[in-house]
């Protein structure tokens, strides 16, 4: 039987979780750009139109741990609606973005954000999910800027999204800080989540229930990207 | 080639579907009611007879034709009704174009009335007495036969007619005629309650009022046009004598209404001709309660030599105020005016043509012309005697056969042949106006029924050769009529009589109003189809299926128009039919289906997932096997998705293929050209049904699996199989959307692709958690687990489905969606897309390789316990006994061996690798425990030999064996704990031989000696030392140096030898030479170590100090007779044992039992500088 040898089959020393990220928002906020230069840290200013949808993998260590994001970009067009939106299922982080000197972009957020909630899914409340807000475009100049990080700040409170950030994919500003972030955040909602679980639980019988210790469950990705 | 079967998974489905294996596994099936099936090969075999049910059109027209006829026969009723009512004209359904309204059928009939019967069968009687010529047909007849004929034909009563034939007998031909020709009237008063009147005229002369003439009858108008033509005898004294001229009003609600209603229910000829001879005779003798509108005397004194065209007054007696006038043409000849006779003509034929119809009873569309014998002498005998020439004959039939075939239809040959005869004159202006416009008043009549024979296509029986042959005739008609030119004047096509054309300005051509009629029957075809197949409920499924039945329906139609009718079109009149009709149907389709399904797509139910779920949007097919299925949290209900939506998907798609086919250019202007898009939210929603439903049917195929291979060829078992029938079938489904446009195909596939591998990860999943519990064997002396087929199974079953993932793609069709998007957008957006799709299979596949790996982890793990507690058994035997430890090896080799037998090479050398790994784990654990329980050298070295027998055994690959860090240690380990206490000595010995091998800046000086080995004797000079220590208070040393050699107890029996002390110097010469005499044995031990060690001679003390010491390995030595003084010296550092941790020391500590062990580590505790100093600080 003739196998793949050629692959040399090897396992990454630490297992590392496997989370899937959407990117959300409108055409030309910088989605794919984002992408780019957390994937392969490169920025194209003569971008294309994403087609449907595009899909990266990077492993990063937070907090000393291992993490292989699916980044999954998708294209902004209505057109594309019905196609995007069974990529939302699944995912574990849902990364809403607008450009900082583009209001509508912004205001068009929220309208991102219900169609996550009502595609993929989500019925825990947004409180539970770890939703992140990224300001794009952070480089441009003042003058050109219709969006302040007050205003960021003010529409995360009001939405229940504890993180956001401004960004500049042009400028490699905050970036990978950006996808730590999100990290963090479902690290912190899951730990969160296994807690209450554990109380519902009587403490012995926590690890027979599947949910209390999700990380375990995940499946480990091969870091054969990681190194792009 | 049983290789081959292996390497491609797919292989083995496509077999056992075609075995209809797979079709056949309803347990699987029933977990989601062949879910896949349907949407998959099921649909297809529905699309693919569907397909062929509407290339086949006969078989759906037979009922359709019946239908058909039922159909028509009732709207004609409703028509009838609607159109006593309103005379709009409008014209809704299939029939009503030979079923002119009331009105004007009433003015047909009276047309072909309006003269006077009696004069012209005098006429006739009079012709047939005074035949023509003696070889021509009424020779043969005889004229008996002919009088009897025409009698019968023009239905005269024998009295009348003896008073007539007498009358002819008697007639002689008149010398001079008046020639009248009343054209039209103008400004008449109105009669009627309506504001109308229905106006006639009747002429006679002042000197014989009793022989008069009467024009036809024209209803509801006050300015009615006759031209009809009227020879009129005269007598004698024309200075007199003067041309009366009556204009009455036919009160039709009196005389005509009534009778023409009655012969609506006197259907056929008979009705009509015994009204026609009423309204004559009624006429004739003038005794009729008609109304007089108005009279004009013309003295025929007036009238010049030449002629004269006038318009004459109307007036009547009580009134003053003028009645209207009449516009008449007159004048004088010798012989019969050829108009008029053309127009007895007209008439004389209309009668015979009508008695010829009813007598021989013909069906209608066949009377092509063929008279009976007496008729045709009869006719003969006018034309001659009336100089009819040929054209004015076939001018005369034309007009004559246009008129009659409304009611009684003609050959739509004998049309072609006439236009043969008369298109050429026409053309070159041969025919005089009058002629030209009565020829297109004829075609005015025969046009009806030519489009209606169009319109009305599908009522016939397609593909018949009457039928074909009819239709061939009717567009040959409008063809030779297309070519020529129609008069300003005329007015082709009325609205009253083509109410289905559109309103269009300017006059429409013959192609035009062809193009519409068919068009319009198309249209009309389109309602009657509608109104034919009527949802049976509102349910969204009866919606669907009466879309997909219209749908089929009208492709059987335009199947029809292919095979049959669009040929006859392109030759005859270069007129793309059966583009028409596509034309019209996909427009009608796109604006019917359209709303329809964008509605049932956006009510389709999305999956919805209940609160109670403990993760919050891992949902269906999370990487994560967190997925809870078959629970209540899911209802079954929304998931009940039909095929029926995808069955009318697929018949769109073979109804564009139609059109592409039928329009290559501009096929895509089509509306139903994008109806693909439509369906946008349908498939993305099925998708996800699917994705769900695949998952759903994994876990009940992973139930069900009896880990049996599915054949002797293969090592995986049915729910490998099944798994992979289930992206079988979505595959088959998603191919036969074959999606058109390129990007939303890409996103499609994505989607698949990305599915298909959580599908993938999640029977890796459940695939482990079958096997978990399997081949524990529990026995009353044990619980042992044993790897079984079953472990193998689901490995391979695993490894099968993944390996199924990378030909998925392709099989998608990845390279061509490539491809296309390389062409429609660019080279590098398409790049991205592919390495997309590749991303997330390369994803997937290693996720399932780690799966694979946790799996064999998993199964080796089991086999530990077993493992360590043979090898604790086989240890602790004090004699190594192999046959112990056979017991470990046992185990081993047959569990391998199963895991050979079964598993590929891959999966097999990754079980080796982490059985390994995993034993290196294990022993090292077993030393620790075991060291704490001070188990006797043996105890280690019988299970280091263990290993290296396993090695042996198992590791014939020549592959390093040791690549674990582990592994390694622990051999060492075990070679160390196994040896006997004086080899650990001597170990520690070479451990500090090999620590002084590093040391490169000696801190405690050096000694430099020479060593040679001269046969079996060892030679040693030591020559001096360096840089010594001090260790007395004076910061000097008084040093000598001992030699030994290791191990001890083999030199046992050698004098170690001593150099002398030198006192106070830290550069000692020592310049001392020592033959030692080796026996063989000795001289061969191959580790041996020359021993230096440095002390300082204590004079008040007891024992002397340590100062250095130094090794140099037998290795080193030189074996030469050569003189010592021409070898070269060899200065060897001198160092202590800084701390006391090595791995040897380690080991004796363990050793606490053993005196020799103590003794030694208590020595060389004392050598450590660390208490050195500490003491002499002290
Ligand atoms: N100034 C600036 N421009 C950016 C940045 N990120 C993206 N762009 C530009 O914004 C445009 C759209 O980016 P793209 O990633 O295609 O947007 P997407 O449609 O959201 O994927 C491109 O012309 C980028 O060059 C940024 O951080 N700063
Ligand atoms: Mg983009």
């Amino acid at each position: 039987m003739v196998e793949d040898n050629d692959r040399v089959y090897a396992r990454t020393q630490n297992k590392s979780t496997l989370l899937k990220i959407v990117i959300l928002g409108d055409g030309g906020v910088g989605k794919s750009c984002l992408m780019s230069r957390f994937i392969s840290n490169h920025f194209d200013d003569h971008s294309f139109h994403t087609i449907g949808v595009e899909f990266m993998n990077k492993t990063i260590e937070v907090n000393g741990k291992q993490y292989t994001l699916q980044v999954w970009d998708t294209a902004g067009q209505e057109r594309f609606k019905s196609l995007r939106t069974p990529f939302y299922r699944g995912s574990d982080i849902c990364i809403l973005a607008y450009a900082v000197d583009d209001r509508s972009s912004f205001n068009n957020i929220k309208m991102w954000l219900n169609e996550f909630l009502h595609y993929a899914g989500v019925k825990n409340g947004i409180e539970r999910y770890p939703f992140m807000v990224v300001g794009n475009k952070s480089d441009v100049s003042s003058k050109d800027r219709e969006v302040t990080h007050d205003q960021l700040r003010h529409w995360c409170e009001e939405n229940k999204i504890a993180t956001y950030i401004e960004t500049s994919a042009k400028n490699d500003n905050n970036v990978v800080e950006a996808f730590s972030m999100a990290v963090l955040r479902w690290v912190e909602l899951e730990q969160r989540a296994e807690k209450e679980l554990g109380m519902l639980h009587h403490p012995d019988t926590v690890t027979l229930h599947g949910g209390s210790a999700a990380s375990s469950f995940r499946a480990t990705c091969c870091s054969r990207f990681s190194d792009v | 080639m049983q290789k081959k079967t292996l390497q491609d998974p797919w292989l083995f489905v496509y077999k056992k579907l075609q075995d209809n294996e797979i079709i056949s596994r309803k347990k699987i099936q029933e977990v989601d009611d062949s879910f896949f099936e349907k949407f998959g090969s099921i649909l297809k075999q529905v699309s693919q007879k569907a397909a062929l049910e509407e290339s086949t059109p006969l078989a759906p027209l037979k009922e359709e034709e019946q239908d058909g006829e039922q159909k028509t026969e009732t709207e004609q009723l409703e028509y009838r009704s609607i159109a006593r009512d309103s005379d709009s004209g409008h014209e809704t359904l299939l029939d009503t174009d030979s079923e002119p309204d009331e009105n004007e059928k009433i003015d047909r009939y009276v047309e072909a009335v309006g003269w006077n019967i009696d004069e012209l069968y005098l006429e006739i009687l009079y012709e047939i007495l005074h035949n023509v010529g003696g070889c021509d047909v009424g020779y043969e007849v005889g004229q008996l036969a002919m009088l009897t004929y025409v009698q019968e034909a023009f239905k005269i009563a024998n009295d009348k007619h003896t008073e007539l034939l007498t009358k002819a007998e008697a007639k002689e031909p008149p010398e001079l005629m008046l020639n009248v020709e009343v054209v039209e009237a103008k400004d008449l008063v109105p009669k009627d309650p309506n504001g109308l009147s229905d106006p006639f005229v009747t002429i006679y002369m002042m000197s014989n009022s009793s022989q008069r003439y009467n024009t036809s009858v024209k209803s509801c108008t006050l300015n009615p046009v006759w031209e009809e033509h009227f020879s009129l005898p005269m007598s004698g004294n024309v200075q007199d004598d003067s041309l009366c001229l009556e204009v009455w009003d036919f009160d039709p609600a009196e005389t005509v209404k009534e009778k023409m209603t009655k012969i609506f229910e006197v259907k056929g000829v008979k009705g009509l001709r015994k009204l026609v001879k009423e309204i004559a005779i009624t006429a004739s003798t003038g005794k009729h309660d008609n109304e007089l509108i108005g009279t004009s005397n013309i003295p025929l004194k007036s009238i010049p030599a030449g002629g004269m065209t006038m318009w004459f007054s109307l007036s009547k007696k009580s009134k003053l105020k003028r009645q209207g006038v009449v516009k008449v043409r007159l004048n004088f000849s010798s012989e019969k005016n050829s108009q008029v006779a053309a127009q007895e003509h007209r008439h004389l034929l209309r009668i015979i043509l009508l008695h010829e119809l009813e007598n021989s009873k013909v069906a209608p569309y066949w009377w092509c012309g063929n008279f009976s014998t007496p008729a045709e002498a009869i006719l003969t005998q006018h034309a001659a005697q009336s100089g009819i020439s040929q054209l004015d004959n076939s001018l005369v039939q034309w007009s004559v056969y246009c008129a009659v075939t409304p009611d009684h239809p003609l050959s739509f040959a004998l049309f072609n042949q006439l236009l043969d005869k008369v298109s050429k004159p026409l053309q070159s202006a041969l025919i005089n106006e009058e002629d030209v416009k009565i020829f297109w008043d004829g075609a005015k009549k025969l046009l009806p029924t030519c489009f209606s024979h169009i319109r009305k296509l599908r009522k016939k029986t397609a593909g018949d050769k009457t039928v074909m042959k009819t239709l061939r005739e009717v567009l040959k008609i409008l063809y030779k009529l297309s070519l020529l030119e129609v008069p300003y004047t005329i007015e082709l096509f009325p609205k009253n009589l083509y109410g289905w054309l559109r309103e269009d300005e300017g006059k429409l051509t013959i192609n035009e109003v062809l193009n519409q009629a068919v068009i319009q029957g198309a249209s009309d075809w389109f309602v009657h189809i509608l109104d034919n197949n009527e949802c049976k409920d509102n349910t969204e499924e009866s919606r669907l299926q009466h879309l997909i039945r219209v749908i089929q329906l009208v492709r059987s139609d335009l199947q029809r128009a292919v095979e049959y009718y669009d040929r006859v079109f392109v030759e005859v009149m270069n007129y793309k039919y059966t583009k028409a009709l596509y034309g019209l149907y996909e427009s009608k389709i796109a604006s019917l289906v359209e709303p329809e399904v964008l509605e049932v797509c956006k009510c389709l139910k999305r999956l919805q997932y209940n609160e109670g779920s403990t993760t919050s949007v891992h949902l269906a097919g999370g990487l994560n096997g967190e997925t809870r299925l078959g629970g209540p949290e899911v209802s079954t209900e929304p998931l009940a998705m039909g095929t029926t939506l995808f069955e009318l998907y697929l018949a769109l798609q073979r109804f564009l293929l139609l059109g592409q086919g039928l329009n290559e250019t501009e096929w895509h202007t089509y509306a139903i050209s994008n109806f693909h898009s439509w369906f946008f939210g349908g498939v993305a929603q099925w998708l996800d049904i699917a994705a769900y439903k695949a998952l759903t049917r994994i876990e009940k195929a992973v139930d069900l699996d009896k880990l049996v291979p599915v054949d002797s060829n293969v090592k995986y078992s049915s729910s490998g199989v099944d798994t992979l029938a289930i992206f079988y079938q979505i595959k088959i489904f998603w191919k036969q959307l074959a999606w058109p446009d390129v990007e939303g195909c890409y996103t499609f596939v994505a989607k698949i692709v990305d599915d298909i591998c959580r599908c993938c990860v999640f029977y890796s999943d459940k695939m482990a958690n079958r096997v978990e519990n399997v081949g524990t064997v529990t026995t009353v002396f044990e619980e042992r687990f044993e790897v079984t087929t079953e472990w193998c199974v689901a490995i391979n079953n695993i490894d099968y489905v993944r390996q199924s993932l990378e030909p998925f793609v392709v099989e998608m069709g990845m390279d061509d969606i490539i491809q296309k998007m390389c062409e429609a957008r660019s080279p590098i957006e398409a790049q991205r897309c592919k390495e997309t799709l590749q991303n997330v299979i390369a994803n997937a596949i290693d996720t399932v390789k780690n799966k694979i790996v946790d799996l064999l982890e998993m199964m080796v793990k089991k086999m530990m316990p077993s493992i360590t507690r043979f090898l604790i058994e086989g240890a602790e035997l004090l004699h190594q006994d192999c046959s112990r430890m056979d017991r470990v090896m046992r185990y081993l080799e047959a569990n391998l061996d199963t895991l050979y037998q079964h598993l590929n090479n891959e999966n097999f050398s990754r079980t080796l690798d982490i059985v390994w790994e995993q034993l290196g784990e294990v022993l090292y654990e077993l030393i620790q425990a075991n060291l704490e329980k001070r188990r006797p050298p043996s105890f280690f070295s019988n299970l280091h030999e263990c290993l290296k027998v396993m090695i042996r055994s198992f590791r014939q690959d020549n592959k390093e064996v040791y690549t674990s860090e582990t592994l390694k240690r622990v051999e060492y380990l075990l070679k160390l704990h196994g040896m006997e206490t004086r080899e650990l000595i001597h170990e520690y010995h070479l451990e500090r031989w090999q620590d002084q091998q590093s040391i490169t800046e000696p801190k405690m000086g050096v000694i430099t000696v020479r060593a040679q080995f001269i046969e079996d004797n060892l030679k040693v000079e030591i020559m001096n030392a360096r840089n010594l220590t001090p260790t007395d208070s004076n910061g000097l040393c008084d040093s000598y140096v001992r030699v030994t050699l290791h191990p001890e107890d083999s030199f046992a029996s050698i004098v170690k030898p001593k150099t002398q002390t030198h006192n106070k110097n830290l550069f000692p010469l020592y310049d001392e030479m020592f033959l030692i005499p080796l026996t063989s044995e000795q001289r061969r031990i191959s580790d041996g170590l020359l021993h230096f060690v440095v002390k300082d001679k204590d004079m008040f003390s007891m024992s002397n100090t340590f100062v250095g010491e130094a090794y140099l390995h037998f290795s080193e030595i030189q074996d030469t007779p050569a003189p010592i003084g021409s070898l070269p010296q060899q200065h060897l550092p001198l160092s202590k044992p800084t701390n006391l941790d090595g791995d040897a020391i380690k080991a004796l500590e363990t050793r606490q039992g053993d005196k020799q062990a103590r003794d030694f580590l208590k020595k060389q505790k004392q050598k450590t500088p660390t208490k050195q100093q500490f003491f002499s600080l002290g």
